[in-house]
């Protein structure tokens, strides 16, 4: 048993490198918790400079792979990544940062009608899992067209009729001629945790998602 | 169009294991049920394929939706079994509901689910376990916890968790609620997610009498090490007989593991409850550390049996086999040896004493491989250096020649009626040497 109380010590987080890495800094550090060392930029995995935390730097759409395979005990991604992804772990908390929406958009000047009345749209998004759930939902038979970046270009060269992408404050979709016409998910952070973690690192565990808790909680 | 045939190929979440991992497979396997053997569970042989009605009754939609299914030549729906145990609750129910119980039963074989393959959950794969049919008796329950246990210190795991649920507790206070069905997919969802947010969005939308209420915010709480103080505010939060009964069977369940010295390895989690929809008392799975999965599972299925037959309460506990070996590798030292890097490479030259020789070096355990090339001198030193042999025996010349093969350079010396012994004893004792310091002595 003695390992097993040395395993409670340490723990992994998988953090994503991009849009939510600041925030999700300056939460830990404003929640007392260690911070990664500070590096050149290059290494993947860095130890805390107190306390017994490492961080891995991944892409956001890695987080929950990482995760559930217990590479990383908790992690910081986006509700987006984390239904896209379809891993199966537990979701102890939500972070107040990285609010957008997932939204499905039209060009401006296609009449907005009911979606049941489209035979077969073609949607251009980088989430096809979620993309394809919203219309099998609604009994739409859509051709789904999964890319990997400016999503919104999908209408312009005549590749796609909609797009399904997130939106933070709707100017991007603007400027390419495009409107939001439905919203399919409220988007923001949430703390990841590997469901065996949970239980083996339980008070690790738990005093992490304590601290930010305490701080998060309001007044 | 030019189509590339799959001929040669094998399909996604299948895979062919070989050398020192198939050994490794087939002895974690044997051990494993060797365990069982010695807790007096008999071994059971069900057919790899079933009716699919079968095969999906009282499973949960998940299980259900991940059957794999194919056509009869009737045109019967078949499917492959998706767990072993259906089939056993299957041949208990319509045959052997009459013998004295409880029985007991153990297995081990491969089954398969229609997944995309994820983390460590592969379309084909391989289960030992234990079923414990005919008694509700918590002594029953404590003993198939305490046999898994048994059964992964057998085969060298020694740091684990016990992660320990009750079904009815929630069952207890979805009966309680009379939600809607939406309703209740939702709260199910947020439990299974162990989502706080969605937990608290869910009560401030859904209005509950307040003791409802509390029972529910605390649920997620209701996990821990601390087995007494989590049982007694369960008990506490209990709103009817279903989830009182739930804490009184899991304290007895304790009770007896407390007995044989398992509690320190048990942790309760009442929020646990994803299986595979038959369970209907208590559900637990086991945790190593380093692996993100659980590497065992099983629970009371009291419903099961009676869907073929006289019902009869039951309960069984299933170990994955990739996910204990991935456990034991993360734990070892050194990996596996292959086992079948022979002690001995005899040349044989036709010889009738040859054969007499091999023979005999296998009775005393070696493991001999004939040289079948006539190969003689370097090239048979060669050959079965190469091999991994730690001697070789050239039979074709007169006399008989063995070749030291454990230095940098083969050391010659002529076999006679003095030194054969001598020579089976030697490599014996290598042969048990090496074995030690693989970390592979057979533990029990």
């Amino acid at each position: 048993m003695e390992s097993l109380d040395a395993d409670r010590a340490s723990l992994m987080i998988a953090l994503p490198k991009g849009r939510l890495v600041d925030q999700t800094l300056q939460l830990f550090a404003a929640a007392g918790l260690p911070l990664p060392a500070a590096d050149n930029g290059r290494k993947l995995i860095l130890a805390s400079a107190v306390g017994d935390i490492r961080y891995v730097m991944s892409k956001p759409a890695d987080v929950p792979t990482y995760v559930e395979y217990g590479a990383a005990d908790l992690g910081i991604c986006g509700l987006d990544t984390l239904r896209e992804s379809r891993r199966h772990v537990y979701e102890p908390l939500l972070l107040p940062f990285g609010y957008c929406r997932l939204c499905l958009a039209a060009p401006v000047d296609r009449p907005d009608t009911p979606l049941r009345y489209a035979s077969q749209p073609r949607v251009a998004t980088k989430y096809p899992n979620l993309t394809a759930d919203f219309f099998r939902a609604r009994g739409v038979n859509a051709e789904i067209i999964a890319l990997n970046g400016s999503v919104e270009l999908g209408p312009l060269v005549g590749l796609a009729d909609l797009i399904v992408d997130l939106v933070e404050t709707g100017s991007t979709l603007q400027a390419n001629g495009l409107v939001e016409t439905r919203t399919i998910m409220q988007i923001q952070a949430v703390l990841i945790a590997n469901r065996a973690a949970y239980h083996l690192k339980r008070t690790a565990v738990e005093n992490v998602i304590g601290r930010l808790r305490t701080h998060l909680a309001p007044g | 169009m030019t189509t590339r045939s799959s001929a040669g190929q094998v399909p996604t979440g299948v895979a062919d294991y070989f050398w020192g991992e198939a050994y490794a497979r087939r002895r974690l396997e044997a051990t494993l049920l060797g365990a069982f053997r010695q807790w007096g569970y008999g071994d059971v042989v069900t057919p790899a394929f079933e009716y699919a009605d079968t095969l999906s009754a009282r499973g949960n939609r998940e299980l259900q939706s991940e059957l794999c299914r194919f056509l009869d030549r009737d045109g019967s729906m078949l499917a492959l079994r998706a767990d072993m145990t259906i089939p056993v609750a299957r041949l208990v129910g319509t045959r052997l509901h009459d013998a004295p119980t409880p029985q007991r039963f153990c297995y081990s074989g491969s089954v398969f689910r229609d997944v995309e393959p994820r983390a460590g959950q592969q379309r084909e794969f391989w289960q030992a376990g234990v079923e414990l049919l005919g008694s509700a008796a918590p002594e029953a329950d404590a003993e198939v916890l305490a046999l898994t246990a048994h059964a992964l210190h057998a085969v060298g795991i020694e740091h684990f968790r016990l992660v320990l649920g009750q079904m009815q507790y929630f069952d207890g206070l979805l009966q309680a609620l009379q939600l809607t069905p939406e309703a209740q997919v939702r709260l199910t969802q947020a439990i299974d997610r162990n989502s706080e947010p969605e937990l608290d969005a869910f009560l401030r939308e859904t209005p509950l009498p307040r003791r409802q209420q509390r029972a529910l915010a605390e649920l997620p709480r209701l996990g821990g090490a601390d087995i007494d103080a989590i049982l007694h505010r369960a008990e506490r939060l209990a709103l009817n007989k279903t989830m009182q009964h739930a804490i009184i069977n899991l304290r007895a369940i304790c009770d007896v593991l407390a007995a044989c010295g398992m509690l320190e390895r048990v942790t309760l989690d009442l929020s646990e409850i994803h299986n595979l929809g038959y369970y209907t008392g208590i559900t637990f799975e086991v945790l190593a550390p380093g692996v993100g999965f659980r590497i065992a599972s099983g629970g009371r299925y009291d419903n099961l049996i009676g869907t073929f037959g006289a019902p009869l309460p039951a309960v069984g506990a299933a170990l994955g086999l990739e996910r204990v070996l991935l456990a034991w590798r993360l734990g070892a030292t050194a990996p596996p040896p292959h086992p079948l890097a022979p002690d001995l490479v005899v040349a044989t030259g036709n010889h009738p004493a040859a054969f007499e020789f091999a023979e005999r070096a296998r009775r005393a355990g070696l493991v001999v491989v004939l040289d079948l090339e006539q190969r003689s001198d370097a090239a048979l030193c060669a050959y079965a250096g190469a091999v991994g042999a730690h001697a070789a025996l050239d039979w074709g010349v007169a006399p008989p020649t063995i070749f030291d093969l454990t230095g940098a350079t083969p050391v010659a010396d002529a076999l006679t009626a003095q030194s054969a012994p001598v020579l089976l004893a030697s490599l014996l004792e290598s042969k048990e040497c090496s074995q030690v310091l693989a970390g592979n002595e057979v533990r029990s």
